[in-house]
């Protein structure tokens, strides 16, 4: 992506906030469907990729700004701009949106004609010189009050999407959405992008840093960091589902029922750098390496398989009489209702 | 679930008794969020011993989010947050409990369209996220009860089941009280079916919890003159059949918790400890809140009278 | 980004060019009390323009050696019908002959709104970004839900006083971007009468802009292109004609770098609203971006805000007819 000619729009840092939720829908979306939930607007096209996991992007949308940035050490910097926002839905299943802006090292001490903001989509520029290191800090550590607020953003758009008529609001299964706040620091053209860090913290808080070559789009670091929160967000349901007092003991039937959900609709999204730009793809080798992303979604997958064969071992004759059941298109269950 | 629990007046032990039935639902391992919407005097915080976290969540709590100062209301993790010796070591196989505060400062506010929205929003992504979600709102026909009359109406909650406890002290004012508030011109029915609720489904979703009732055959009350006990089993009676006369009698009852010193004098949770080890509060009273806890979810006492 | 061996075409949706002239410049905007007021008014309005369409084509010269501009001529059929393209079009045609103008490209006003079924006015609603007042951290006032736009906040809605609080007195609104003191503006974008929405006349003259910028497009392929006139009469009915006719053979574009605008000074209120509108639409980035690097290799680059690509000349109207037209 290039300036306008003549705008120095360089930036030097770019932030973001992704959340991820499963859809309110006990049907998953096919890609017609979730191209219709995505279309925020009428004449912009949606991004529909069917290979290899059918994975629909949004167009963008702008929220403009006027607000101090979230700094660490407590300095006040105002800034104007816009912030970009846009949704995907991967597989009809999970749902994620991210609101993300660049920042340049310096911008004018007065604010500007508005439509010279808006024609620099996702751009926030400060008043006077820009505080680097507390506003990366400030951004991951999330916003104060009247601060320059992505979580706001992103949820705001995530709701929307949410109430669409589309969906049945059906409850598959109990989950807790996450978040997860990145800031990418730009290096010079040439060097190779890398993840600095990736921190799990509580409250389904997630936080990441990146350093990303100038000539990257700060839309390729959401994307990437798109895919890393879906997959943390499939690592962490999962677990979860799996840690359940109900199940630990359990066996009989209450199994199946608990590990039902997770074979129907997550155990087949596991497919990492699907979608991402090329240029970043290698940021998943860090964390393959430790703690090992897909190592552990292999051993939980496996969990579950064992315990489901298991089942079916320890109580042949139930097996037996679902399977009967399953024949009959009267017994067919699907999800059930809370 | 949704639970939103109401009362007529103050005192009735709304709060603390429904801080205790999501205690106990959380420990039987569902994941249960606590909503304080008692805009105005928000207690929760002290039910659950969570004092510092409280103070750190200063201002960002439902009234926050609710005008919409900030995007999400903040949480508070009862297990890990709380300086109650026992409630720290939840027993394993227990579900969350995350309480969401109001904000000391927040009085009542006008309703507005976004409020509304924003009340929804919350509302709906807790459904997604938890067993049970218990609601305490303020005392009467107040601002809070309208709002989630008006929330639980829209159409993107109709799929999602609420259900309401009107709490009430066992005396002859507060029995009118609660029948008012539920029955009344101006009462909840009322309010929920100018809102566009079913008259029949809304009246369905309501019992009624007895609260600080004095059980004349209690212990309690074994030294008491005959002519005293006499006297309250008469009055004791009187009050049942007056109940009737409300619409609020025995079909319509979920449950009953006894005078129970601890709640009235110490507003905290129960524990067992409490009951077996310093056995500061009766065994009955830890029964009650268990049973009402199941009763919650058991829809053989929420089918229609 | 290196090129892949795999490609799927919905995944990598791409913005169409459109061709682009230097200068797109409109001669005049036609309403039914101009054409109630009959021929001769017409004739004198030309009369006018063509003082002013010298000094701008001189204007363009300073840029270009060989300016490319087109001309075109807006005939409102939305607010209200009158006449008929048979009976109107040569009229009009008539008489800016006379006044030695040339008119290339013909629109109908309706065509802002929708064209060729493309519902114009409401994409470009969609696209509005409010400018934001201090103090704005990512809460989105709904736009689309009071049908005003304004270039700052309003003055605060007065609520009956909490209990206990103090009513407070009046404030003034203010505008976001003043110079020590506010010109507050409140544009309504559209009304709505039985359920059905009627566009407001700065609303859609913002979109016939955006049209003459080369700045519109839906789902990346452009909208409103001008079609040959192929000779003969014109329809009897205003739906019959095409939203933008092509009468000439000029090889001028449509759509251009920038616009100027001749007309009365009585639509001065209206073109500044369309300007605090141009200055909050989120334009399509693509289109933006191919505006931007042809006319910079063309030597002639255009602002970087949309707003100011739109030039205008308010001229006195002839023969006392500004009160004749005033209603």
């Amino acid at each position: 992506m290039t300036a306008a000619p003549g705008q120095p729009a360089r930036s030097v840092l770019a932030c973001g906030e992704v959340r991820t939720c499963l859809l309110p829908s006990f049907q998953a979306l096919d890609g017609r469907a979730a191209a219709q939930l995505l279309r925020l607007r009428a004449d912009v096209h949606v991004r529909v990729s069917e290979r290899p996991t059918t994975y629909v992007l949004s167009p963008e949308i702008l929220t403009g700004v006027d607000c101090r940035l979230p700094t660490s050490n407590g300095s006040k910097v105002r800034a104007v701009g816009t912030v970009a926002a846009r949704a995907a839905l991967t597989e009809g299943r999970l749902l994620q949106s991210t609101a993300y802006f660049s920042l340049p090292a310096a911008g004018p001490d007065l604010r500007r004609p508005w439509g010279q903001y808006l024609v620099r989509p996702g751009l926030v520029e400060p008043f006077g010189k820009l505080p680097q290191q507390a506003t990366a800090e400030g951004v991951l550590r999330g916003a104060g009050r009247g601060e320059l607020d992505l979580g706001m953003i992103a949820e705001g758009l995530l709701s929307q999407l949410r109430r669409h008529a589309l969906l049945d609001r059906g409850k598959p299964f109990k989950s807790s959405p996450t978040k997860l706040r990145w800031v990418a620091r730009r290096t010079p053209e040439g060097e190779r992008a890398s993840l600095v860090n990736f921190t799990v913290a509580e409250g389904g808080l997630r936080t990441m840093e990146l350093r990303l070559p100038e000539h990257i789009p700060a839309a390729s670091a959401a994307g990437i960091c798109e895919d890393l929160a879906l997959h943390d967000w499939l690592l962490t349901s999962v677990q979860h589902m799996l840690d359940n007092s109900r199940l630990g003991a359990a066996d009989g039937p209450s199994v199946v029922k608990a590990l039902h959900p997770i074979v129907v609709h997550l155990l087949h999204l596991w497919m990492p750098r699907a979608h991402v730009d090329p240029a970043l793809g290698h940021l998943w080798d860090v964390l393959e390496e430790k703690p090992g992303f897909s190592r552990q979604w292999e051993n939980l997958s496996r969990r579950i398989r064992d315990r489901l064969a298991l089942q079916a071992v320890a109580m042949p004759q139930q097996a037996r009489s679902a399977q009967a059941e399953g024949r009959n298109p009267n017994h067919i269950q699907t999800g059930d209702k809370t | 679930m949704l639970i939103f629990a109401a009362s007529d007046k103050g005192g009735t032990g709304r709060s603390v008794t429904s801080a205790n039935l999501a205690y106990h639902r959380a420990l039987a391992g569902d994941d249960v969020c606590y909503l304080d919407f008692d805009f105005g005097s928000p207690t929760a915080a002290a039910v659950f011993d969570v004092g510092d976290a409280r103070q750190d969540t200063e201002d960002r709590g439902l009234h926050a989010y609710l005008i919409g100062e900030v995007s999400e209301p903040a949480r508070i993790d009862v297990w890990s947050e709380t300086e109650h010796q026992v409630l720290r070591f939840p027993p394993p196989g227990c579900g969350r409990l995350v309480l969401m505060p109001g904000d000391v400062s927040g009085g009542e506010f006008a309703t507005g369209e976004e409020n509304l929205r924003r009340c929804v929003d919350l509302l709906m992504t807790l459904y997604y996220e938890f067993d049970l979600v218990v609601v305490d709102l303020s005392a009467g026909r107040s601002y809070a009860v309208d709002m989630v009359l008006e929330a639980t109406a829209q159409p993107e909650m109709s799929e999602v089941t609420a259900r309401w406890l009107v709490f009430h002290r066992w005396t002859r004012q507060h029995v009118g009280a609660a029948a008012s508030l539920v029955f009344g011109k101006r009462g909840i029915v009322a309010g929920g079916v100018d809102r566009g609720h079913d008259e029949e489904a809304l009246r369905n979703s309501i019992r009624f919890v007895r609260a600080a009732v004095p059980d004349p055959e209690s212990p309690l009350w074994s030294q008491v003159s005959p002519t005293q006990s006499a006297w309250m089993r008469k009055t004791d009676g009187d009050l049942k059949q007056l109940a009737s006369n409300h619409g609020i009698g025995y079909s319509q009852v979920l449950g009953s918790v006894p005078l129970e010193p601890v709640l009235q004098w110490r507003e905290q949770l129960i524990t067992d400890e409490d009951v077996l080890d310093s056995q500061i509060a009766n065994e009955a009273t830890w029964q009650a809140l268990n049973q009402l806890a199941g009763r919650l979810t058991d829809d053989k006492y929420w089918e229609p009278a | 980004m290196t090129e892949a061996v795999f490609q799927e075409t919905t995944a990598e949706p791409r913005t169409q060019a459109v061709p682009l002239a230097h200068l797109s410049l409109e001669l005049g905007h036609l309403y039914m009390e101009d054409f109630e007021a009959g021929p001769k008014r017409l004739g004198e309005h030309f009369a006018e323009v063509r003082i002013w369409v010298d000094a701008v084509r001189a204007s363009a010269a300073r840029r270009s050696k060989r300016p490319r501009i087109s001309t075109c001529f807006l005939i409102d059929d939305y607010f209200t019908r009158f006449s008929t393209p048979a009976e109107l079009i040569p009229m009009v045609l008539k008489e800016a002959e006379k006044a030695g103008l040339v008119i290339d490209y013909l629109a109908r006003e309706s065509a802002c709104a929708v064209a060729d079924r493309v519902e114009l006015a409401e994409s470009v609603m969609h696209r509005l970004v409010e400018s934001p007042p201090p103090g704005s951290y990512g809460s989105r006032p709904p736009v689309s839900r009071t049908g005003w736009l304004a270039n700052g906040q309003r003055t605060p809605t007065m609520p009956a006083p909490a209990l206990g609080g103090r009513a407070k007195g009046w404030e003034p609104p203010q505008e976001t971007a003043a110079r020590n003191h506010s010109i507050f503006m409140d544009v309504e974008l559209w009304s709505e009468k039985d359920g059905r929405r009627l566009w407001s006349c700065p609303f859609l003259a913002a979109v016939w802009q955006l049209a003459r910028l080369g700045l519109l497009r839906h789902l990346g392929q452009p909208v409103l292109m001008p079609r040959e006139w192929q000779g003969g009469d014109f329809p009897p009915d205003w739906d019959r004609l095409d939203p933008l006719v092509k009468l000439t053979d000029t090889k001028a574009p449509f759509s251009a770098y920038r616009t100027c605008t001749l007309m009365p000074n009585r639509f001065l209120a209206v073109e500044d609203a369309v300007r605090l509108v141009l200055d909050q639409i989120d334009v399509d980035a693509g289109a933006l971006q191919q505006v931007a690097e042809r006319s910079a290799a063309e030597g002639m680059p255009v602002p970087a805000a949309v707003a100011q690509r739109a030039t205008y000349v308010f001229y006195e109207e002839p023969g006392g007819s500004s009160e004749a037209g005033e209603t």
